[in-house]
């Protein structure tokens, strides 16, 4: 035992000096990782605590899982919940395809001047603020909007769409691919100019067509870059950020757009509840954590890739 | 397929997966930073409360019997400003949007750099971004760091001011106003039925209110400043006269949708939380959004009143009729501007000084006439009994002296100034000569301020030397207003407005820490369900047939236990 530990430490030594500069390299990025996510980590206690600012995280009086008790008992618990799922299923089911058909449909382009200017125009959105984009929605959907023009066209009457519960979870997903599809096809576009030219000639040989090629030779030499993608879109899939919903909502679509981050955020800054928010969040975290583990595991069983 | 698909992949080259992994590299980067990015322009939906805004929330409390004028006890002989120099004094201070407009920093202001000459202190002001004053504070809070005094809304603090003071974050003031504040404590010597809003239910004084309203004799023009207003000119044009009754009101939107063919006849600033808790329409039918005194003297709320479910139906059926601004729910304060101001909206309800002054400053259509309306009533003869009014104390916007102040005295004193003759027309007027000119004991405002040369607006020019028009450690004079408003329409608009909202509105009561607990935990679940229940009602999806299930789930959620808890607070405030 002792044999083997002093040989260990030998070799990190060795490592150690051998390697010191890509060690200290790596130091900022730790310390960052330490700085802001392990150690606020700390916070999350106030989860299990009654937490008022002026008394202190440490001193505010152990309250165990009464906050957790409240949310599951919660009148809103079972919406809020669906909400945040569909919310998100949604958006993966419609927002993580989008970007790797828009990058499959540029690879095709021939002319070099169009894909540029097409690439151009779909990464805008990207660099224009959240707050910017969703009011560029917001005017879109009020009755005096250019969406309830084309309604009015058609002979249809003029209402606000962001306050029709039906809707919202269209314009939500879709605002989304709207400002988020150029920039999402980046990954894969670089993944698509890695694809050996020989593989298509080799395959047009063999009497392949376009269609062919793009089923068997195009998506499977992408398709580790989807996957892992598709794994790191899973993690997040309850995480969704309260700031664009926040942006987005009124009480009149609370019924399909109100998700657990932005209850969070009302319970927590708006009432100044901060344990009980605190554990609404956690709660949130929990989920998370378990369908991340659940995506790694089955795209290790059917696909061999995986992130761990 | 699936096999193909394996195939293919193993059969690509290196290249290609060096190529993508360091395109992930840079995609995840990319995101990390970009998330970082988006938390800070974030923007807080707590709606952006001007000083106007707080003016018409402002709550009225009558001069009721029962509490003791304290005595006149404060004389310091021998003491003159400026006080010697000493520490450098900080000083939290959220910024008005009016006043953030033109200054980073309000100590490069006269009034700032006036009031440290007279008083001899120097100040070191410290603003959070605007609209983010209530994340800021809580850091503070949490952070422990406090600055030597703090301008905030302390009756909103979790608890109550007597947390606060109890928690070792503010000084009760009792002793310091005795030794340092002889105006203040004159004040209140003259004001008993103020000094009682402005302690705690154990007699403790936290800290140096703004008074926007002290009432009596003159100060008629400081009461109603927020109100019901239309078009004038599309009145006169259409033959009709200045509606009074809902019914009339009913037959006015009716003539401006069908004859004018306007858009949204009625509108109101619904993401605004006063303009929506003093909606006339809700007034006409006597509540308010939030906790008010009933003609019966107990603390009644809105969520399950009568009066609140004449005024849903009355909404649905104008919202039917598209009478009411089909995007009501998300209109904001811009909005209303480019309604009003393109003739998208015949009558909304807004501030006489700022919105008003504005509209007639910035349109461009010749005939626009825009005049206050009375209040609306139910019934032909009415009085308006419900309606928005400015009282004296509100406990928004109080500067509090810390537990980490250096030098209380010289804090105190400071703040004492600004109640004092001298401070009273520096923090209204400015500076004499230059801001404004004493012609036979009245205060008038030079051409810097009302006709600036630098084209200014009178509310910018002003907040360079006044906190009048928006909020400080003052007494707002109705001087003031009388030449801050320039306009026939705004001058009028105080008299038109009048009713007897001052007696309705909860005077400042305060929950003890487990009360306050207690009611936010039924309050955060029952204030969502009314909000989606309000919208639903109006829009019709839910009909009002449903109201007594309604009702009756309210008070499944706990409605009569959250308003006895009201009653509580505000029956420990009438026996102070």
């Amino acid at each position: 035992m002792k044999g083997q530990k002093r040989s260990f430490w030998a070799r990190a030594r060795k490592d150690w000096i051998r390697n010191r500069s890509l060690y200290f390299l790596m130091l900022p990025p730790i310390l960052f990782y330490i700085l802001f996510h392990y150690k606020p980590m700390y916070g999350v206690i106030i989860a299990f605590k009654d937490y008022s600012p002026t008394v202190g995280i440490a001193k505010s009086p152990w309250v165990g899982l009464e906050h957790f008790k409240r949310f599951f008992s919660s009148v809103y618990f079972g919406r809020l919940v669906r909400n945040t799922f569909l919310l998100n299923v949604y958006n993966l089911l419609f927002g993580f395809p989008a970007p790797i058909i828009l990058a499959l449909l540029l690879n095709e382009v021939r002319s070099r001047r169009f894909k540029n200017a097409v690439q151009t125009i779909t990464y805008m959105p990207h660099f224009i603020s959240l707050v910017v984009i969703t009011g560029i929605v917001k005017d879109f959907c009020v009755s005096t909007g250019i969406f309830n023009d084309v309604v009015a066209l058609f002979g249809g009457e003029r209402t606000n769409l962001l306050m029709n519960p039906g809707l919202y979870r269209s314009l939500y997903v879709g605002s989304g691919i709207w400002s988020g599809i150029g920039w999402g096809s980046i990954i894969y576009l670089a993944a698509l100019a890695g694809v050996d030219s020989q593989l298509y000639e080799a395959a047009s040989i063999d009497g392949a067509g376009k269609w062919k090629q793009l089923i068997h030779v195009t998506l499977p030499s992408i398709s580790p870059t989807i996957i892992t993608m598709l794994i790191l879109r899973i993690g997040q899939l309850m995480s969704l950020g309260y700031e664009k919903t926040l942006l987005l909502y009124n009480s009149a679509v609370y019924e399909t757009a109100d998700i657990i981050s932005t209850y969070t955020y009302r319970m927590g800054l708006g009432n100044q509840e901060w344990s009980y928010s605190a554990a609404v969040g956690l709660f949130n975290s929990a989920i998370n954590i378990v369908l991340l583990l659940a995506a790694n595991r089955i795209s290790r069983k059917y696909t061999e890739t995986s992130l761990w | 397929m699936t096999d193909n698909l394996f195939l293919g992949m193993r059969r690509v080259k290196m290249k290609s997966k060096r190529l993508t992994a360091l395109a992930l590299t840079a995609a995840i980067v990319a995101t990390m930073t970009g998330c970082g990015g988006k938390t800070d322009t974030t923007q807080t939906t707590a709606a952006a409360t001007t000083a106007a805004t707080t003016a018409a929330a402002t709550t009225a409390a009558q001069a009721e019997t029962g509490s003791q004028a304290p005595e006149t006890t404060a004389a310091d002989d021998g003491f003159s400003y400026p006080m010697e120099p000493g520490d450098k004094l900080t000083i939290w201070w959220p910024l008005d949007t009016v006043i953030a407009a033109r200054f980073s920093n309000y100590g490069d202001s006269h009034l700032a750099k006036n009031w440290q000459a007279q008083t001899g202190v120097e100040l070191e002001f410290q603003h959070p971004p605007v609209e983010q004053q209530s994340a800021q504070f809580n850091l503070i809070m949490a952070d422990g760091d406090y600055p030597d005094m703090m301008f905030y809304n302390w009756l909103g603090f979790k608890g109550g001011p007597e947390t606060a003071i109890k928690d070792g974050v503010i000084l009760e003031l009792n002793d310091i106003f005795e030794q340092y504040c002889p105006n203040i404590m004159k004040f209140l010597a003259e004001h008993p039925d103020i000094d009682r809003m402005i302690k705690t239910d154990d007699g403790r004084y936290y800290c140096f209110p703004w008074f926007p309203n002290v009432g009596g004799e003159g100060y008629e023009i400081l009461e109603h400043t927020w109100g019901p207003m239309i078009r004038k000119d599309w009145l006169d044009e259409l033959g009709l006269d200045i509606p009074v009754t809902i019914d009339d009101w009913t037959e006015v939107l009716t003539a401006f949708k069908e004859k004018k063919g306007v858009k949204a006849p009625w509108t109101i600033w619904w993401t605004g939380t006063s303009a929506k808790r003093y909606d006339p329409f809700l007034c006409a039918y006597g509540q308010i959004l939030q906790q008010y005194v009933g003609t019966d003297g107990k603390i009644h709320l809105y969520y399950g009143e009568d009066g609140y479910r004449d005024y849903l139906a009355l909404y649905h059926q104008w919202y039917e009729e598209g009478l009411l601004d089909v995007d009501f729910a998300s209109v904001s304060r811009e909005d209303i501007n480019y309604k009003i101001l393109n003739g998208e909206t015949g009558s909304t309800s807004m501030w006489s000084g700022v919105d008003m002054g504005n509209w007639y400053s910035m349109n461009t259509d010749p005939n626009f006439e825009l005049v206050a309306t009375p209040w609306p009533v139910v019934h032909e003869g009415d009085t308006p009994e419900f309606g928005a009014a400015t009282v004296a104390y509100t406990g928004q916007n109080c500067v509090a002296i810390t537990t980490a102040c250096k030098d209380v005295e010289r804090a105190a004193r400071m703040l004492d100034w600004c109640y004092g003759e001298e401070g009273h027309l520096a923090m209204n007027f400015g500076i004499e000569g230059e801001s404004y000119e004493m012609v036979d004991g009245y205060p008038k405002f030079t051409d810097l301020i009302v006709n600036n040369p630098e084209g200014l607006t009178i509310a910018e020019a002003l907040c360079d030397y006044s906190l009048g028009t928006t909020s400080g450690p003052l007494v707002v004079d109705p001087r003031l207003f009388e030449q801050y408003y320039t306009i026939d329409a705004q001058k009028e608009a105080a008299a038109i407005w009048k009713n007897n909202g001052a007696v309705h509105v909860k005077p400042p009561y305060t929950m003890t820490a487990e009360e306050n607990s207690e009611f936010s935990k039924l309050n955060g679940e029952m204030s969502t369900y009314v909000k989606e229940m309000t919208m639903k009602f109006i829009l019709g999806t839910e009909s009002l047939d449903n109201w007594d299930t309604y009702v009756e789930n309210l008070k499944a959620m706990g409605l009569e236990r959250a308003i006895e808890l009201n009653q509580i607070a505000y029956e420990r405030y009438l026996n102070r």
